[in-house]
Order: C-alpha cells, then sequence, then structure tokens
C-alpha cells in the first residue's frame, strides 16, 4: 500500500524519464506498432455489443457485422422491460452496498490491530484470517448453500452479500494491515499522551488517515461484487432477486441469438459502471490491484 | 504542560503510561477482531470443516446422509466428467504459463523499454478486460467464435474461405477448449502484463544505462538484466496460473457449459452439476476436496520454492 503514497515520486520519475528520452530508433518503432496492435485486438472486442446494438433484429439477421443503418434506441428500452433491468440494477446496487459495508469495516478494524498491537495471540489469529486468502471459494458452495438453506437465508439478497463479504475480508484485511503498518506513529502516539483512548485514537486519527485504503476498498469490492456469477449463480433462484450478471446470462441462454441486438443492449447496460468506474480510476485501480499483489 | 518536551520523552511516556496488560486494551482488540472473525468463521471456517464431512456422505440435500467414507471419492475418480476437469487443470495451467506469462512478459517489457506518452494508456487498455464482468466476457467470447454471425465466421465468408465460414468453434470438441483458452488469455493476461510492469519499473535505471554503454541490445537488456530480475514475479503468476486454472468456471461454463462433451469441462463445471444441477452433494464436496488438497499443494509449492533470493 506505500504505492499510494508514492504517487508523487512515480510522477516525478516519469518525468525524469521523458526528460531523458533518446531518439526513436527503429526497432521501438516496430515494438511501439506491435503493442498498438495487440491494444487494438484487445479494445475491438468492446466494439461488438455496441454495433449489435444499434441494429433492428432484421438488419443483424442479414448483415451482422455491417455499420448500422440507424441507431436502435428501441433496443435498450426492450431489453430493459424484457430483463427487467431496473430490478436487476437494484438488486445489483444493493449486494455491491451490503458486500462494501460488511466487507470494509472488520477488515479495517482487524487490520489496525495486526498493525499496531503484535501480540502472540494476534499473530495466531492473523494467521487464522490468512488461511481465508488460500481457501478458494469452490471448495465451500456445497455446505455454504445448505448452511443458508437451514438459516433460511437462501434466494435473500444479504444471503449473498454475507458471504461474498466473508471471502473478502482476508485480503482486505492484509491490506489495511500493511497499509496501517506505513502510516507514521507519531501522532497516535501524541494522542495518546494526552490521554486519548485506543477507540479514540483508532476512529479519530488512525481511520481518517486511512482514507485512502479505504476509498481503494470500496472502489475493487465494488467491481468484485457488481461482477459475481458464480455465488449469485448458486445462492439465487427466484428471477425477482437475480443480479444483473445472472440477469444478462439467462436472457442469452433463454433466447439465444434470436434476441442478439436487445441482447447486447443489456449486455452494455450490465458492465457499463465497472467499465465507466475503471475509465475514471484506473491508475488507482491498478495500483491498488498490484499493491494487494507485490506486499504478499 | 506548557513546558516544551522533546520527541523521545514524549515516547518513553508513552510506553510508561499505556502498560502493555491493561483490561481496555485486551477487550479492544478483542472487538476489533470479532467482526471478521464472525464472519470467518460463520461463512468460512464452519463450510471448511462440513465439506470434508459431507464428502463422506451419501446425501442429495433432501435424504438423509448415509456415511459411505470413501466411496465418493472412488466414483469421482470413474466419473469421465470429473477427470477430463482435472486434466483441464493441468493443461490450462501449462498453456497459461507457456503463451501468457511471455506474451505479457513482452507486452510488460515492451512498455516499460519504450516508455513514452502511450504507455500508460495502453496499459489501461490491456487491464481493461480484466475488470469486466465474467458474464460480458463470455458474451463477447461467443460472438467472436459464434458459427453464422461470429467475427471469424465472418471474416471466412468475407474472404472466401469455406473451411472457415462454416467451423463450428464452439461446437467442435477439438477448437472448443483453445476457444475458451485465446478469450481468457484475452480477458486475465492484463493482470500479469501490469505486475511484470510495476516489477519491471522498479530495475533501478543505473542498470539500463550501464547496459546501453556496453552496447547491449534491448534484447540484450530483457535476457540478461530484466529476466533474471523478474524470477520472483513470473513465479509467483505461474502459480496464479496455476491456481486460476483450479478455479476457472465462469468463462467455460457460460461460453461452452462444459461442452461440448467435456471438451472444456474444469473441476468448477463438475462440482456445479454434481451439486446443484444432480444434488448429489457428496460428490461435489469430494470436488471440493480435491480442490483444496490441489491449492494446497501449488501454495505450499509456492512458498518453499517460490522463497526471494534477497529474504
Amino acid at each position: 500500500m506505500g504505492e499510494l503514497n508514492t504517487a508523487a515520486a512515480q510522477q516525478d520519475k516519469t518525468r525524469y524519464r521523458r526528460l531523458k528520452r533518446r531518439r526513436h530508433g527503429t526497432t521501438e518503432i516496430i515494438v511501439t506498432v506491435i503493442l498498438c496492435l495487440f491494444a487494438l485486438f484487445t479494445i475491438f472486442p468492446f466494439i461488438i455489443p455496441v454495433l449489435f446494438a444499434a441494429k433492428t433484429q432484421l438488419e443483424f439477421a442479414y448483415h451482422p457485422w455491417a455499420w448500422p443503418k440507424s441507431f436502435q434506441v428501441k433496443n435498450f428500452i426492450d431489453a430493459w422491460k424484457a430483463v427487467r433491468i431496473d430490478k436487476g440494477l437494484l438488486n445489483t446496487l444493493i449486494v455491491c452496498i451490503g458486500s462494501i459495508a460488511c466487507t470494509i469495516p472488520p477488515a479495517a478494524l482487524a487490520g489496525y490491530i495486526f498493525a499496531r498491537y503484535k501480540s502472540r495471540v494476534t499473530e495466531v489469529l492473523f494467521y487464522l484470517i490468512l488461511i481465508g486468502y488460500f481457501i478458494p471459494v469452490q471448495m465451500v458452495l456445497v455446505p455454504l448453500y445448505k448452511m443458508e438453506v437451514a438459516l433460511k437465508f437462501n434466494d435473500t439478497l444479504y444471503g449473498l452479500f454475507l458471504p461474498m463479504a466473508a471471502f473478502g475480508i482476508p485480503f482486505w484485511t492484509l491490506i489495511y494491515r500493511s497499509f496501517f503498518r506505513s502510516l507514521p506513529n507519531e501522532l497516535a502516539e501524541a494522542a495518546r499522551v494526552d490521554g486519548a483512548g485506543h477507540w479514540v485514537v483508532l476512529f479519530r486519527i488512525m481511520l481518517p488517515l486511512a482514507q485512502p485504503a479505504t476509498v481503494l476498498a470500496m472502489l475493487l469490492v465494488f467491481i468484485g461484487a457488481w461482477n459475481d456469477y458464480l455465488l449469485s449463480l448458486i445462492l439465487l433462484t427466484n428471477q425477482n432477486n437475480f443480479t444483473m450478471q445472472l440477469r444478462v446470462a439467462s436472457f442469452l441462454n433463454a433466447y439465444g441469438t434470436d434476441r442478439m441486438p436487445r441482447y447486447a443492449a443489456a449486455a452494455i447496460i450490465s458492465a457499463a459502471p465497472t467499465v465507466i468506474l475503471y475509465i475514471i480510476g484506473h491508475r488507482w485501480i491498478i495500483r491498488g490491484t498490484l499493491a494487494g499483489a507485490i506486499k504478499e | 504542560m506548557a513546558k516544551v518536551v522533546p520527541a523521545d520523552t514524549v515516547r518513553l511516556a508513552a510506553k510508561k503510561r499505556v502498560p502493555r496488560r491493561e483490561p481496555g486494551r485486551t477487550l479492544f482488540i478483542f472487538f476489533c477482531i470479532l467482526p471478521a472473525l464472525l464472519f470467518l468463521a460463520v461463512f468460512l471456517y464452519y463450510p471448511i470443516v462440513e465439506t470434508f464431512r459431507i464428502s463422506q456422505m451419501k446425501t442429495s440435500g433432501l435424504s438423509d446422509e448415509v456415511f459411505v467414507g470413501l466411496d465418493n471419492y472412488r466414483k469421482l475418480f470413474a466419473d469421465e466428467e470429473f477427470l477430463a476437469g482435472l486434466r483441464h487443470v493441468f493443461s490450462w495451467a501449462f498453456w497459461s504459463i507457456v503463451i501468457q506469462l511471455p506474451l505479457s512478459f513482452f507486452i510488460a517489457f515492451g512498455l516499460t523499454y519504450y516508455s513514452n506518452r502511450m504507455s500508460n494508456t495502453l496499459r489501461a487498455i490491456f487491464y481493461l478486460a480484466n475488470i469486466l464482468p465474467s458474464a460480458i466476457t463470455a458474451m463477447l467470447g461467443k460472438m467472436v467464435f459464434a458459427p453464422n454471425y461470429g467475427i471469424l465466421v465472418t471474416i471466412g465468408k468475407v474472404l472466401g474461405w469455406k473451411w472457415l465460414a462454416s467451423a463450428d468453434f464452439l461446437g467442435n470438441p477439438k477448437f472448443a477448449f483453445w476457444s475458451v483458452f485465446i478469450i481468457a488469455t484475452w480477458a486475465y493476461s492484463g493482470f500479469y502484463i501490469i505486475y511484470f510492469m510495476a516489477r519491471m519499473e522498479q530495475i533501478p535505471r543505473d542498470l539500463r544505462e550501464a547496459a546501453e554503454l556496453d552496447g547491449a541490445s534491448a534484447l540484450r537488456y530483457a535476457w540478461s538484466i530484466v529476466l533474471p530480475d523478474l524470477n520472483y514475479a513470473i513465479r509467483i503468476c505461474a502459480v496464479l496460473c496455476t491456481v486460476g486454472s483450479l478455479k476457472l468456471f465462469d468463462l467455460p461454463y457460460l461460453m461452452t457449459t462444459g461442452g461440448p462433451g467435456y471438451a472444456t469441462s474444469t473441476l468448477g463445471i463438475s462440482l456445479y452439476r454434481h451439486g446443484f444441477i444432480n444434488w448429489n452433494y457428496g460428490k461435489a464436496a469430494a470436488i471440493g476436496v480435491v480442490i483444496f488438497i490441489l491449492s494446497l499443494v501449488f501454495t505450499i509449492l509456492q512458498f518453499t520454492f517460490g522463497k526471494r533470493k534477497d529474504e
């Protein structure tokens, strides 16, 4: 997480590099062209649904790849009605918010303890939580489902975001731990001398200082919850509770390619929030993803 | 209190003021760790233990549980779908390491070595597919490989290549695995690229300048300096490829539902089918245990062979 703090240093580095740039060599041009071609390949599939969603069904059937004659907004409206996108968006939003609310506070508190209150007991507990980081979700699906049925949690949205949060907590505990470790200790100690208790130090000083980590966690937990497919597929059975991803996937299974333009429209709507978030915050998202990977 | 105290004294005083054993402190620690532990206990630790128990039972959820010992495992190793999934774990991991990692290394090196105004944008583009919902990634994959309207088929039609125009990539056992693999490469390589780039940017600039002074080409620099330096990063990514192939579910399930036949079956898909379509909990839990054991083995391998040299 130290990466977040060194953003300025990073910028300096890039500036320095730009100043020191040499003349363009032939290899450089060739490699850059190849890389741009790769990038085109990477970005090309994103154009497909836009191309399809703009067409009428007839147009798609005869010329799937021709440029659309006019932009059919109707597809988006039809898709909205057919898949009940309003309900899907609402469900997904509830899952995302619930997941954020249940992942971040426990992870932040636990991460703080593991960073600042080291003892033999907390060390053992830390390894206990670390285990969760290495457990593949697939392993626990069957008992999880059985338990949720027993608790009457299955087929509810909280029954989805609670386990989702549990699977995210180990990772974010690790991130918060390394973030709190990178913070200077002086401020907290000064407050303690002034008579502030553990809780006051945590809530008034440390948690506000951890804001960059929290913003990042909110962003990434949101994207993760928005994109989830496997857990929702298993835990939700009632159409009414379906999240966006389930709706889009089941739409394709139900209609195949007969309704492709509408389907593409639904897909665009369901992918839009993550893509927009990424376009706005890609520097942050990339840096945060790496912070998790590099520390471990 | 108005007296100015040197920082050291403050620190000493703080240490004296806060004795190690005080009830408030213990309570504070307890309440801070409690929520996280509660979540994990209910949704992770308990299900883990349950998985092992259920895997020795014959149960469908509705009927009573009957203890059958290792019978579920014995049946699994006679189950075509499971065995195909198990084979695919290894072939998927192998091809990811052989294809995705070198490709990512090349892209990352190109972007770092010839760093220019476009590098950051290109990096963002390469990682874009990683944050897409897998339902959408799979849909895009279908649009590339589908018969009748897929991109490849359309290209075949335009060029007049009959074999391409009439190809059914996802319906043909020979091509289905590779079709899913190509889409996965497109979707997942972004992570390796940004990870390699971050590592490459940490290589001291002096090394590159020294190499250039000695007249080393880009290729030579990549081979003799960057590649050894990224040794650890590459091994981490290799482990990620392996663990990722264990967990594989969304993409093959959404693109081909594991078919045709068992051509793209994975452990995740066979677990889902046994557990949540055929309602055979015992068998599904046994697959869960197999996934757990394999990921444990891979993780231990990472820790024994993956130690960083400078640690």
